[in-house]
């Protein structure tokens, strides 16, 4: 459990740290890598003795799964070994770039993705961990975006896989609609029409990822990233899944998804290797490569022994990635991977020439080098097959081609100038040099690995690796001796431009893709348009409404206004009119009426007489009446 | 009895009416005076025949009537007092002319 | 009492037709004598109701009142004889009234008012004056001394107004 956790999160962590601080993106990278193949290692160890679960909690009724079965904790080790070394040779093959650690924390995300596909044990973490390599693949691709190609390369490439994804989807849907379970060893008991559908869903998504035909260009437009992601992601554990995915689902494809398998990978085998032949560019040479290998492990599905597939696989990560980094070298000398400027470059460089030639020797199946023991195991599985007339050809056909292609490698790489001498690289050469010594010396783990794993391969007689060796040996011969033109012929030209047909993938998912996310795009900026135009005429009919109501409230107000004015001059003109009328006027009243009183005041005797007798006759009147009524 | 004192308080009446528009009407101030005098003696008569007829034991009543004619001799006194120092600054006594008191 | 009533009526009427005749002759000297005679017929009304000592002191006072009046009237008025014949009267219809009121309504308070019994015990003339003495110089005291002061500051006040001050004379 603590295996398993460590194996995801240290590089998770690490990548997390990364991005967020943008400091010492080597040290924490290479701490990540170290604490996650620690994590890889102790998990299949423990794996070894009884499978390692964990449940976590997902969809209802679908929880998410990580499983290390002895088979999962192979390729979870194997990656984590890949991923280590390659880091290790970013380290010295980035030093100079600004955005190293734009490049190690997303590096260390796809670490983290690619073991979580390697140990889903359940089909929605399986699809979940697909797309996020993809997306990692994508921003790797496409991380020197400024260049010229570059982003196109990427989108191409992520439209490529995301049009083949759409197997997966409907393969795990169907299987996890039949079975009722999402986990994947409970979806592989189905058998029947449902399994074949599936298989062949499932394949069609191994051939988007893995790079068979006629999904094969995108791989070698992928090779514009950087040659660390080339060597880990294109060559061992990306490119893998497609493999991976058919290898663990094995046991429950019937015959026919088999032979499907199997003709696909070989007729993979055969043009990718044609196409390698033609190149003139040393790593989309290698990258054609890659998928020609892939093609020969598809062949050992189709022919029924997965293990062998398997050993291929691992015995091709450490030597495909050996033989990019190497390429990386050169590359870095000569500042470009075409054969004509890295004609000689092996020459300034014999320490990682002698590594890049291990490598290629390998690859042919050379003994006793790695691949020569899984190439043997795919030879005579073929043989063995039921499908033998069909796959057996194919099968030594790419065995040949994959000679002829390194033959031809590394004579332009030794044959020309050697240049001036060159600064050590000793991160690169590190890291290099120990997959180039598992490239070597993996072939004998295989028979420890065959028993932790439970799948014993019959060990084939003395023909099959004659017939090996013999294609080894023959290939590596033509492609030092003869140019790819002679040995081509009228097939060069179409295999220069890939085998193209009716405008190839093109043409057939790429324009079509892009047109019609244009037309979306289109569409949706008129619905904005229409909403803003919407909004807007809301919003102005709003406003005006609101300006109108505030224009109402504003003569309204003026209108109180007015009327308070009209009372302050009703006030002012009744003061001024009635009550200074008044009171003036009560003046007026009382002077008139002291005017008229004053008359009484005639100072005449007689007149004062009268008045007096009037009042005492008044006072009389009272004092006689008063009694009556008081 | 009862008839008598009616009529003595009928002269009586009439006296005070007759003093009352003479008091009133003349412009000098003798003749003003003269009315006057026809008034108290009107009150006197009243008096009178007050006491003969309903109060024929009283001397308070004949006290009273002793002193209105003392009112009556000083208000003649008084007033001949004025008329003649008026008569000296003005040269006349007509009460049409005095408008010293006019307000 | 039908004699004393006559009497009464007799001396009532002379004493109130002398008195209109105090206003209506035009000669002075008239209306002072025609006040003279109204004024003695009173004082005969009071003889005749026998309050005889009242009556002499009216005859006797009033007679030589009327005649300063007669010399003062002579003194005082401009046409003393009347010859000229000139109305000396001013608001003459207030007048009238009033005094046509004043008797309209003495009137009837005597014809309407009830006065209750008529005294019967006269006492005598003597009794009277002695009764008056002892009325003045007991009980009323305190105005027969107060009449005597106003009459002493009139007399004075009189004597003051009339005196001409010697200022004021022409030199």
């Amino acid at each position: 459990m603590n295996f398993l956790a460590l194996t995801l999160l240290a590089p998770l962590l690490s990548g997390l740290t990364i991005l967020a601080l943008r400091r010492a993106p080597e040290a924490l990278a290479l701490a990540g890598a170290v604490l996650g193949l620690i994590g890889a290692v102790g998990l299949f160890i423990a794996a070894s003795d009884g499978t390692v679960q964990a449940v976590l909690p997902g969809l209802p009724d679908m929880p998410l799964r990580l499983v290390a079965t002895p088979l999962t904790a192979v390729l979870a080790l194997v990656v984590a070994t890949v991923a280590g070394f390659v880091l290790t040779y970013a380290t010295g093959y980035m030093a100079g770039d600004p955005e190293k650690a734009r490049f190690f924390g997303t590096m260390l995300l796809f670490v983290t993705a690619m073991q979580g596909l390697v140990l889903a044990g359940d089909w929605i973490m399986l699809l979940a961990a697909w797309e996020m390599i993809g997306f990692a693949s994508y921003l790797l691709i496409g991380f020197w975006h400024g260049r010229a190609g570059v982003a196109s390369a990427a989108t191409r490439a992520f439209l490529y896989t995301r049009s083949a994804d759409l197997g997966l989807y409907l393969g795990a849907f169907l299987l996890i609609g039949v079975a009722g379970t999402s986990e994947i060893s409970g979806t592989l008991a189905i058998t029947g029409a449902p399994a074949l559908i599936a298989g062949l869903f499932l394949l069609v998504a191994a051939m988007g990822k893995s790079a068979q035909v006629p999904l094969q260009d995108w791989l070698q437009r992928a090779m514009a990233g950087p040659t660390p992601v080339s060597a880990l992601l294109h060559s061992a554990t990306l490119v893998a899944a497609g493999a991976i995915l058919l290898i663990r689902t094995a046991p429950m494809l019937p015959g026919g998804a088999l032979l499907a398998i199997g003709i696909v990978g070989g007729l993979t085998a055969v043009i990718t290797g044609l196409i390698a032949l033609a190149e003139r560019d040393l790593k989309r040479l290698l990258a054609a490569s890659t998928a020609s290998q892939y093609g020969l492990m598809l062949v050992a599905i189709g022919a029924g022994v997965p293990i062998a597939a398997l050993l291929h696989l691992i015995a091709h990560a450490a030597i495909k990635s050996s033989l990019f980094l190497g390429a990386g070298v050169f590359q870095h000398d000569r500042e470009g991977t075409g054969l004509d400027t890295l004609a000689g470059a092996g020459r300034a460089r014999p320490g990682i020439f002698a590594g890049f030639a291990i490598a290629a020797l390998a690859l042919a199946g050379i003994p006793p080098l790695a691949a020569f023991f899984s190439k043997d195991a795919i030879i005579a599985a073929a043989l063995a097959s039921t499908a033998a007339p069909w796959l057996l050809p194919l099968a030594l056909a790419g065995s040949v081609l994959t000679g002829t292609y390194m033959g031809r490698a590394l004579k332009v790489l030794w044959t020309g100038e050697a240049g001036p001498a060159r600064t050590p690289v000793p991160f690169m050469a590190i890291g290099m040099s120990v997959l180039v010594a598992l490239a070597a010396g993996l072939g004998f783990s295989f028979g420890a690995l065959e028993h932790v794993l439970g799948a014993e391969i019959e060990k084939p007689g003395w023909i099959v690796p004659v017939i090996g060796l013999a294609v080894g040996i023959g290939g590596l011969a033509l492609g030092w001796f003869f140019a790819p033109a002679r040995l081509l012929g009228p097939l060069l030209a179409p295999a220069q431009n890939g085998f193209t047909v009716a405008g190839g993938m093109d043409g057939l998912i790429l324009r079509p893709s892009l047109s019609i996310a244009a037309a979306c795009e289109a569409f949706e900026q008129r619905l904005l348009a229409a909403q803003i135009g919407l909004i807007r005429n809301l919003g102005l009919g709003a406003a005006r409404l609101v300006d109108r109501g505030d224009g109402q409230l504003f003569k309204f107000s003026i209108w109180i206004g007015q009327q308070s004015l009209r009372l302050g001059r009703g006030t002012r003109s009744m003061d001024t009119n009635r009550i200074d009328v008044a009171i003036f006027g009560l003046v007026r009243r009382i002077t008139a009426a002291s005017t008229r009183a004053r008359r009484l005041q005639s100072g005449l005797i007689h007149r004062e007489l009268a008045l007096t007798v009037i009042g005492i006759g008044l006072i009389v009147i009272v004092l006689l009446t008063a009694p009556h009524y008081f | 009895m009862i008839l008598e004192l009616m009529i003595a308080l009928t002269a009586g009446a009439a006296m005070f009416g007759t003093g009352l528009y003479g008091a009133l009407s003349q412009t000098n101030l003798v003749m003003i005076i003269m009315g006057v005098e026809l008034i108290l003696a009107a009150a006197l008569v009243n008096l009178v025949a007050f006491w003969r007829y309903l109060h024929p034991e009283e001397p308070a009543a004949q006290m009273f009537v002793l002193i209105i004619m003392a009112v009556m001799a000083v208000e003649m006194t008084v007033g001949f007092g004025i008329a003649i120092a008026r008569f000296r600054s003005r040269g006349s006594v007509e009460m049409e002319e005095a408008r010293e008191l006019k307000g | 009492m039908t004699v004393q009533m006559i009497f009464l009526v007799f001396f009532g009427g002379a004493a109130v037709w002398f008195g209109i005749v105090v206003f209506r002759t035009h000669s002075m000297v008239r209306s002072a004598l025609a006040l003279l005679f109204s004024q003695t017929a009173v004082g005969l009304m009071f003889l005749v109701m026998q309050a005889e000592f009242l009556g002499v002191l009216q005859i006797m006072m009033m007679a030589t009142e009327m005649s300063v009046m007669a010399i003062f009237m002579v003194m005082f008025m401009m046409d003393p004889g009347g010859m000229g014949a000139m109305d000396m009267t001013h608001q003459k219809r207030l007048s009238l009234w009033a005094g046509g009121i004043g008797l309209a309504a003495a009137l009837a308070v005597i014809w309407l008012a009830d006065w209750g019994p008529i005294g019967t015990d006269i006492p005598g003339a003597a009794q009277q004056t002695a009764d008056l003495g002892r009325e003045l110089l007991g009980r009323s005291m305190f105005i027969f001394q107060s009449v005597g002061l106003t009459i002493l500051t009139a007399m004075v006040a009189a004597t003051m107004v009339a005196i001409a001050p010697a200022k004021e004379q022409p030199k």
